[in-house]
């Protein structure tokens, strides 16, 4: 600005000191004439006019001329001589006006020419990105679980909207309203230059039609557009998650050399979420000549977008399609109404244990991921994300958090089994309660008449909670939380060697969202009661309470997975459901290879125990024994442990873990069961079909997969048991 | 800026300056004059032509009209003898009066969809405005032509400038501050030319600007009054305000501005190409055929381009003022430096304003921009002038020219 006034000074303080030379130069002769005498002057050189000129004085045109000549001879006549400085003041005007115009014109077309002409490419090119078709996702072996559908498209250029004719004549041949189609091709979502979807997936006939009929529907253009097809519905929902239009946390979150473009898709949970770099491709460019009201005038150049890398993953389609079909089954067998089942909500996990692999992954109520692509209408919002229908979004493998009840104790037996407070010999009786602090007031065992005398091997088959109570005390007496002047062990001891096998932390899975858990510690417990002194002492029930996997414990179901995996092979593995990416020609570009995490230092002898009486839950249990077989399993080839859960005011949380083969481990299945029930009544028959599934699968013998409901939404309120107590 | 080559004609070297370019069959004919106006105007079809492509609104065979009114006008002109034309002041002033405010005639005024009252129409549309400045030239040369060159008396000049204001009000009643200042420095540069005293002419400059503050300061107090501008519009505020300070509102009135400048600037020495100008061709640039033809001219051809238009105005300029050197009489004479008056103030505004020399207002780049009426106007100035040219020497008398056939 001050240097354009600058700028514009100097040019006509320049142009003004050039007139008045000019002029001074012209009065110095003293007729304001003189460079027209020169002219004049200079005429007369020329030859061929003075002998033309004489030439035509001969035709007689010299008469008329001569008396012409005398009489405008006297030239101090005319007027414009009594006002010759009036002259010369009009004259430095013109002057003035064609100098500093030209001096500004210089300036702007030739010193700073190539500063607008940028601006002008700017104004002239536009770049508008074209959307790259994302990778597909594949199970383990091959079968597509998410695809890419290609899509007729009806496009419209933004001004067809205020061309009634066209507009009519689509909105009669797609079936829509006027008003729909008006509307459509009004919005600028997808940018002010590209074209406006009219509809999405048109019928082939309409297609042909407005094909053909070209000149009636000017600005109207059909296009091939891809977009996420799944082909088994809600199977493995949430694992392969689901896309949608890019917000702003997408953009945040962006890594670099990934572009995202207004109108984009881009992986909102699960693997689309986690390796959309991978699957977005690169988008194609095309560099547009568009003119002031954003139509495109001329196509410059443009360069193909790049499709995204196949994603394949560790999901074994059949096993996880058991996993879909039971929870649905269980919860809401009838008219997918929650509440018509056992419980309200529930998750499966089964895991390779050898590598870490995820087989498959279920979370109930699950959605459908072909309803949340692209914007979510208000009406899919409200069925997925309500208490109605216990929010089918979240993924409970990953996300859920819930008491460990009795899977726990395998733990926290093997913490015993270390420091010496069980094993060896010792033995409990059970009398159907406990009263080791002397308070006056029992702590049950899920047993209310006693399990009678037992070893530890008896506590963890039979799940006794006062062989767990006393251990609990012991360690609690033996630390200086007890009061003890000479502690043999530390505070934490238990929770240390529970937290060798992964709880309180992230597993590490490639899925969004993972919760850690709780595992309770008087420094934790001491934060969480701050506020209330008198509960900040770290007392013997939380350790009873602990030790049964109660009280302040909370699980993942992906945890207790990875932590059985753990006891089954002694190596914690990271949990992965990504296997490997082939990029867009085919090739295999990364595979993932298994990673181990960490290796309780446990001793092996105390491991033996622990998976023998795990086997032990199986084979000693009548009613685990039947389902067994009913699922033509042996159950001697099997380590699990169930578990009953409890929360105040609510149904009981069913567990059920276990792994298998027992002498060489290959899967290990956790699941969980809402305000269910019993472990071994609801949990142990769920997680026992799903593990039989998944060797039958590994055998070559379970192929099926079928396309999975979404959840939909409804639920009545659940039944319950009149809280029987706990049935460990 | 040199002359154009068409300008060698027969001369006689001894004879008066009146006599230099007359030709030797018609001695009337001021060759170079019209030569520079053909050739103007053809450089300006030449533009035009670019300039409403892709413009539905603007149709290239209207101009030929213009133009082909324009040159009948022009001889007519020609052959008119000014002088009959000097003492009627009065009837002048009528019928400028009469033009300028017939748009407000119910049937025949019409705003032609704008909120200016500026075209009749008469089946066709046209601005009577524009047919005005002919008139204004002519009144104002007749008032000032009245004083012989000496205007000293300060009644006299006041009553001079009297008159020579009440176009101005007429055409503000549209309004039409463009058009209006073109009467203006119509009118100033008559009285200039006119021999006026030098006082008078700064006195009178002073008062006109003490008169602007003025408008300014009693719309401040206006608005403080009833909360809005009455006097000036918020648009001509604007224009204003963007011309000071071009960077404070890059989407509202400034982009027209800086749209106008990145066409120019980007036409380089030699531009992108006749037909080829990007700004123009993706409607970037607005009112490309009217007010900003001139950037259609600089994007496409250049300085060089722009240079030789420049050129021919200079050469108009020039040749214009040797004709009013020699004209005959003090009304010819003025008739002739207010052409070139309103000349220089309409390709001084019009250019300026494209380049930001000057604040945004609507004028037509003579010769080029569209518009029949005006391409008729300044082709019946031209006639005028050749008629001031024509009438110099002969007495009067048609049959001086009659004689060479």
């Amino acid at each position: 600005m001050v240097a354009a006034l600058i700028a514009a000074a100097i040019t006509l303080v320049v142009a003004l000191v050039v007139i008045v030379v000019v002029f001074a130069v012209r009065n110095r002769t003293k007729t304001p004439y003189a460079g027209q005498k020169k002219k004049d002057v200079r005429s007369v050189g020329n030859v061929g006019v003075s002998s033309s000129l004489g030439a035509g004085g001969k035709h007689g045109g010299g008469g008329s001329s001569a008396p012409r000549v005398s009489s405008s001879q006297p030239a101090s006549k005319k007027p414009a001589d009594g006002l010759k400085s009036r002259f010369a003041a009009i004259g430095v005007l013109a002057a003035a006006i064609f100098g500093s115009l030209s001096v500004k014109l210089w300036s702007m077309q030739v010193m700073s020419s190539e500063y607008y002409a940028g601006l002008s490419a700017e104004n002239k090119y536009t770049v508008v990105p074209t959307p790259a078709p994302r990778g597909c996702i594949y199970d383990a072996d091959g079968v597509a679980l998410v695809k890419n559908r290609s899509m007729l498209t009806v496009l419209a250029d933004a001004d067809v909207a205020s061309d009634r004719d066209v507009v009519q004549r689509l909105s009669t041949v797609l079936g829509l309203p006027y008003n729909v189609v008006r509307q459509r091709i009004q919005d600028a979502t997808s940018g002010a230059q590209s074209q406006r979807v009219v509809v999405s997936d048109a019928r082939l006939r309409d297609v042909a039609f407005i094909s053909e009929h070209a000149d009636a529907f000017k600005g109207v253009s059909v296009e091939t557009r891809t977009v996420r097809e799944y082909p088994f519905g809600a199977l493995a929902a949430h694992v392969v998650g689901y896309t949608g239009a890019v917000n702003e946390k997408n953009l945040a979150s962006a890594s670099n050399g990934r572009t995202i473009e207004l109108g984009d898709s881009v992986g909102q949970a699960g693997v689309e979420y986690v390796y959309d770099d991978l699957l977005a491709g690169d988008h194609g460019q095309r560099t547009v000549i568009a003119d002031a009201d954003g139509n495109v005038v001329e196509v410059e150049s443009e360069t193909q977008p790049t499709r995204g890398s196949d994603v394949t993953l560790t999901i074994k389609a059949p096993v996880q399609y058991v996993c879909d079909r039971a929870l649905a089954a269980l919860i809401a067998p009838e008219n997918g109404t929650i509440g018509t089942g056992k419980g309200c909500a529930g998750a499966v996990v089964v895991m390779d244990v050898r590598d870490g692999g995820i087989a498959a992954l279920a979370s109930y109520p699950t959605f459908e991921p072909g309803l949340l692509t692209g914007s979510i209408s208000n009406e899919v919002w409200d069925t997925y994300d309500s208490d109605e229908s216990y929010h089918p979004l979240l993924d409970r493998v990953v996300q859920g958090e819930y008491p460990a009840a009795s899977t726990f104790k395998a733990f926290t037996g093997l913490a015993a089994l270390k420091y010496g407070f069980a094993g060896g010999g010792r033995t409990w009786d059970c009398g159907g309660s406990w009263d080791g602090w002397h308070t006056g007031v029992e702590q049950k065992c899920w047993n209310h008449s006693g399990h009678g005398i037992l070893d530890f091997r008896g506590g963890i088959v039979n799940s006794c909670d006062v062989v767990f109570y006393d251990i609990a005390k012991s360690f609690f007496d033996a630390s200086v939380l007890g009061g003890n002047a000479h502690p043999t062990v530390s505070d934490t001891a238990m929770q240390d060697e529970v937290e060798k096998y992964g709880f309180g932390k992230k597993t590490g899975i490639d899925l969004p969202g993972e919760t850690v858990g709780r595992i309770p510690t008087p420094e934790w417990k001491a934060e969480r009661w701050r506020d209330v002194p008198a509960e900040i002492p770290w007392k013997g029930g939380d350790s009873t309470n602990m030790v049964i996997g109660q009280g302040d414990v909370l699980v993942t179901p992906l945890q207790v997975a990875v932590a059985y995996g753990a006891i089954a092979t002694g190596k914690l593995m990271k949990p992965h459901v990504l296997k490997e990416v082939r990029n867009a020609s085919g090739a295999v570009a990364a595979t993932v290879e298994p990673e181990v995490v960490g290796e309780p230092d446990v001793d092996q002898a105390n491991l033996n125990i622990v998976r023998d009486a795990l086997r032990g839950v199986g084979t000693e249990n009548a009613e685990l024994v039947a389902l067994f077989n009913q699922f033509g399993l042996d159950p001697a080839t099997v380590a699990c442990k169930t578990g009953t859960g409890e929360k105040a005011g609510q149904e009981d949380y069913a567990w059920f873990a276990c792994y298998a083969p027992y002498d060489d481990p290959k899967y290990v299945v956790a699941c969980v069961v809402e305000q269910g029930g019993g472990g071994s009544a609801v949990g142990a028959p769920l997680g026992i079909e799903v593990l039989a599934a998944a060797l039958k699968c590994d055998a070559g013998e379970l192929t099926e997969v079928a396309p999975v409901a979404g959840s939909t939404g409804k639920s009545q309120p659940l039944a319950t048991s009149g809280s029987s107590g706990r049935t460990d | 800026m040199a002359q154009p080559p068409q300008i060698d004609t027969v001369r006689a070297p001894d004879r008066s300056v009146s006599d230099a370019t007359r030709t030797r069959r018609f001695p009337s004919l001021n060759l170079p004059l019209l030569v520079v106006v053909v050739l103007l105007s053809g450089y300006g079809l030449v533009i035009l032509y670019s300039a409403v492509q892709g413009e539905e609104r603007f149709e290239f065979s209207k101009q030929l009209v213009g133009v082909a009114l324009g040159v009948v006008a022009m001889i007519i002109m020609w052959r008119f003898d000014y002088r009959r034309l000097s003492e009627a002041t009065t009837f002048l002033l009528v019928v400028n009066v009469v033009l300028i405010l017939s748009p407000h005639i119910p049937i025949i005024g019409t705003d032609a969809g704008t909120s200016t009252y500026s075209w009749i129409n008469v089946g066709i549309q046209v601005q009577p405005g524009e047919f005005a400045k002919l008139t204004v030239i002519l009144l104002d040369a007749s008032v000032v032509a009245r004083y012989g060159g000496r205007l000293d008396d300060p009644r006299e000049y006041c009553k001079a400038l009297g008159i020579m204001l009440i176009p101005f009000l007429c055409i503000m009643t549209q309004p039409d501050l463009g058009t209006g200042l073109v009467y203006l420095f119509i009118g100033a540069v008559a009285l200039v030319a006119g021999g006026a005293r030098l006082k008078f002419l700064l006195i009178t400059l002073l008062a006109g600007v003490v008169a602007i503050a003025c408008v300014f300061a009693v719309d401040e107090v206006i608005k403080n009054a009833t909360g809005d501008y009455k006097l000036l519009k918020q648009y001509q505020r604007n224009r204003l305000l963007v011309f000071l300070d071009p960077d404070i509102d890059p989407t509202g009135t400034s982009y027209n501005l800086k749209q106008a400048q990145i066409a120019i600037g980007s036409g380089g020495l030699f531009g992108q190409g006749y037909m080829q100008g990007s700004q123009h061709a993706l409607h970037i640039l607005p009112e490309a055929p009217t007010d900003f033809i001139f950037c259609v001219l600089a994007e496409e051809l250049g300085f060089f381009g722009v240079m030789a238009l420049i050129a021919l105005y200079v050469s108009l300029v020039l040749i214009s003022l040797r004709i009013a050197g020699a004209a005959a009489d003090l009304f010819g004479m003025l008739i002739v430096m207010c052409a070139i008056g309103m000349w220089l103030f309409q390709i001084l505004e019009n250019i300026g304003m494209t380049c930001g020399l000057m604040p945004i207002t609507g004028i037509p780049l003579p010769f080029v921009s569209y518009g029949s009426s005006f391409m008729l106007l300044n082709f019946a100035l031209i006639g005028l002038i050749g008629s001031v040219w024509a009438h110099n020497n002969t007495s009067g008398k048609k049959g001086s020219y009659a004689t060479t056939r």
